[in-house]
């Protein structure tokens, strides 16, 4: 190392709800990055010892071995009914879930409706990266027009599939939801520059502790976290990000669509 | 940090806005280019400013480290 | 409310599952089976029964199940109604509550199939229950009540069950006991709380519960599965239950669980008085299938065993493979709602050997 001589101290450092162990997911994933900022965000508000993790079906089926707080498996796309049910004979625990677009959004969307329409006091990190990630790349409900699957090797028709489904603007469409963000927290190439910009990283971390934050004022949260599937997009890594801001920012774009408490005001 | 969990994505490379880290030549365990740092970047020195931190997706970059205030 | 009632047997069933110390009730409504939630609302918040806490209908019989998983996994006694149609939507949380070890109670109110059917009496989900209840080798307990009295009582012990294998357990009920009323005594209300150490209630003092049925490693899913396995056998050996009516001289038994056994129960007096030896053998646990105590029955001479069932046929496989070759089986059936008179079935009885 070629640093200065000196005393240093540990700006920022281990994660106590970090279970350390490497990841499963593919390189330069955004399920990596979001499951560091839950886990701090979990640290900073020190709740990892009242937090319930509900696992989904997915990439995001193994976030237990990642996040060190208790956690119970859901079927595919139940995560949110099985959430009710914890949180409802026990509403001192802080429960959240990890689920992907094709889990929350299609065969998981009645469970998403009613637990958010319920107002369940529940938090929602929706990964949305457009894709069929674990079991290989096939179309989501999320997949926009023309974009190649292994299901619509054609590119996507969205006049024979339907159109793209916008989770945040649903949900938020509902009455009784607080808190409902949406971020692209992919890397943004800066134009005529070499840097990426890290925006997002930062502006998922703030929505993460604000969703558990709602949570605890008893309110319903969801962020909606844009995500990209390098391998399954079949391109590179920053291919993908360059996607991710090219196209999915513009289908789905970031933003808060419901703060009923103020969480972003303060 | 540590380069046997690092999978080489160039993440932290290029959100680096001094640019301290790049891809080592070397591989580590799992057959990947692990980020490598240097203190004195390309475009200045390290300001612990915890990018790096944040984006990776692996938890490679364990600490990050600044000069006490005198 | 009093301890003896004219009660109706869904009616009584909520009671009983009050009584016992109901936690949490999710549900999505059903013919016949809707008096459930209906009264578990009307109770809901009263101080008879400060357990229950929590009472909420779900927007579909995939949500019902997936609450319940929820709640059973904080150790709380969480339980669903529902019939066939609604039962064949629960069977994949039934599974996975049997690979995650849970304690859930789901009551299935037997109603005429396939597909939408009719909302008449039929034992027609005997195998849905009890071969599995879902997919991956999951086995429930599975109760059969014939009595308004047994739906009253039958929840404190599903509950007891299941929390002491960690298991589902299943009260197969049909649409004529849960319409039926009679008078019955009610067990004294109790508020058993059932130890659960594995239960996900936050990691406090560092160590975390995980209520998972996911093993990706071969070895790990092949573990788990011979302990889940291993439990079924306990269960086997240790939790069968049966009825047995004037069985030890009869040259006929009757086989019945459910209203058609209590049809039977008259057939079997009605045959007596006419000098025919006839006995009838009740099931009350359907998985595990009293076997032992059958093939005890079929030891004692050769019998004629007659399974009478309102299906096309089904417990009449395990009733043949209990018996062996000891002595006879022949199966009456009835469906379409339909339940047979005590003449019908005494014909068969007496007469040449049917099916």
């Amino acid at each position: 190392m070629d640093s200065p001589a000196g005393e240093y101290e540990v700006k920022l450092g281990r994660l106590p709800t970090l279970t350390g162990k490497p990841t499963h997911y593919c390189a330069g994933c955004e399920h990596g990055t979001l499951t560091k900022l839950i886990a701090s965000a979990i640290d900073r508000l020190g709740i990892r010892e009242k937090s319930v993790l509900v696992d989904s079906v997915g990439c995001s089926v193994f976030a237990h071995d990642y996040i060190a707080t208790d956690a119970v498996q859901a079927p595919h796309g139940r995560a949110p009914a099985v959430m009710a049910g914890i949180k409802r004979v026990e509403p001192g625990l802080v429960v959240f879930s990890v689920q992907g677009d094709g889990d929350a959004i299609s065969i998981g969307l009645l469970e998403l409706f009613y637990a958010a329409n319920r107002g369940e006091p529940i938090t929602i990190f929706l990964v949305n990266n457009a894709i069929y990630g674990m079991t290989g790349g096939q179309m989501a409900p999320t997949t926009p027009q023309g974009m190649v699957t292994t299901t619509t090797p054609r590119g996507r028709d969205t006049k024979y599939t339907g159109p793209t489904v916008d989770a945040s603007k649903l949900v938020s469409s509902l009455d009784a939801p607080a808190y409902v963000k949406r971020v692209s927290l992919p890397l943004e190439p800066l134009p005529s520059t070499y840097l990426y910009s890290a925006k997002g990283t930062m502006e998922c971390a703030a929505a993460v502790e604000n969703a558990f934050k709602v949570q605890m004022m008893g309110g319903f949260s969801m962020v909606e976290v844009i995500s990209t599937c390098s391998v399954n997009w079949k391109m590179s890594i920053l291919e993908s990000k360059r996607y991710a801001a090219d196209v999915l920012s513009k289908v789905f774009p970031p933003g808060l669509y419901k703060d009923k408490f103020g969480v972003e005001r303060r | 940090m540590d380069a046997e969990v690092c999978k080489g994505c160039n993440l932290c490379v290029v959100a680096c806005p001094e640019k301290n880290l790049k891809l080592s030549p070397g591989l580590n365990k799992n057959g990947y280019h692990p980020a490598v740092f240097s203190f004195h970047g390309e475009k200045g020195d390290c300001t612990a400013c915890g990018i790096c931190y944040w984006v990776c997706p692996d938890y490679a970059i364990v600490e990050v480290r600044r000069l006490k205030p005198r | 409310m009093s301890e003896r009632e004219l009660i109706k047997g869904n009616e009584a069933l909520a009671y009983g599952a009050l009584r016992s110390g109901l936690n949490a009730y999710f549900g999505y409504p059903i013919t016949p089976s809707s008096e459930v939630p209906e009264t578990l609302a009307m109770e809901f918040g009263s101080p008879e029964f400060p357990d229950f806490k929590v009472f909420l209908q779900s927007a579909s019989e995939v949500e019902a199940i997936n609450m319940v998983i929820g709640a059973a996994s904080t150790g709380a006694k969480a339980m669903t109604a529902t019939s066939g149609p609604g039962f064949s939507l629960m069977q994949e949380g039934i599974s996975y509550a049997a690979g995650m070890e849970l304690p859930i109670v789901v009551v299935d109110v037997n109603r005429a199939g396939p597909g939408l059917g009719n909302l008449g009496p039929e034992q027609s989900d005997y195998f849905q229950a009890t071969r599995g209840g879902g997919h991956g080798g999951s086995r429930s307990i599975v109760l059969a009540p014939n009595s308004v009295q047994e739906m009253g009582s039958f929840p404190s012990l599903a509950f007891s069950l299941a929390f002491k294998y960690r298991n589902p357990v299943v009260i197969l009920a049909d649409a004529f006991l849960g319409q039926l009323k009679e008078d019955i005594v009610f067990p004294k209300t109790v508020s058993e709380k059932f130890e659960a150490p594995w239960a996900a209630t936050g990691s406090m003092g560092g160590s975390r519960h995980l209520i998972l049925s996911l093993h990706l490693d071969f070895e790990d899913q092949k573990r788990h599965s011979e302990d889940l396995m291993g439990k079924y056998e306990r269960v086997d050996s240790s939790e069968q239950r049966a009825e047995s009516y004037l069985t030890d001289d009869a040259s006929v038994v009757l086989v019945a669980y459910g209203v058609v056994s209590r049809v039977c129960r008259e057939v079997v007096d009605e045959l007596r008085s006419r000098g025919v030896k006839a006995g009838m053998f009740r099931p009350v646990t359907l998985s595990p299938f009293p076997a032992v105590r059958l093939a005890e029955v079929a030891s004692r001479g050769r019998r004629r065993f007659i399974v009478v069932e309102l299906n096309m046929g089904q417990m009449v496989y395990d009733v043949r493979l209990a018996v062996g070759g000891a002595g006879s089986v022949e199966s009456v059936r009835d469906l379409g709602g339909m339940v047979p008179t005590a003449r019908e079935i005494a014909r068969a009885a007496e007469g040449e050997k049917v099916g």
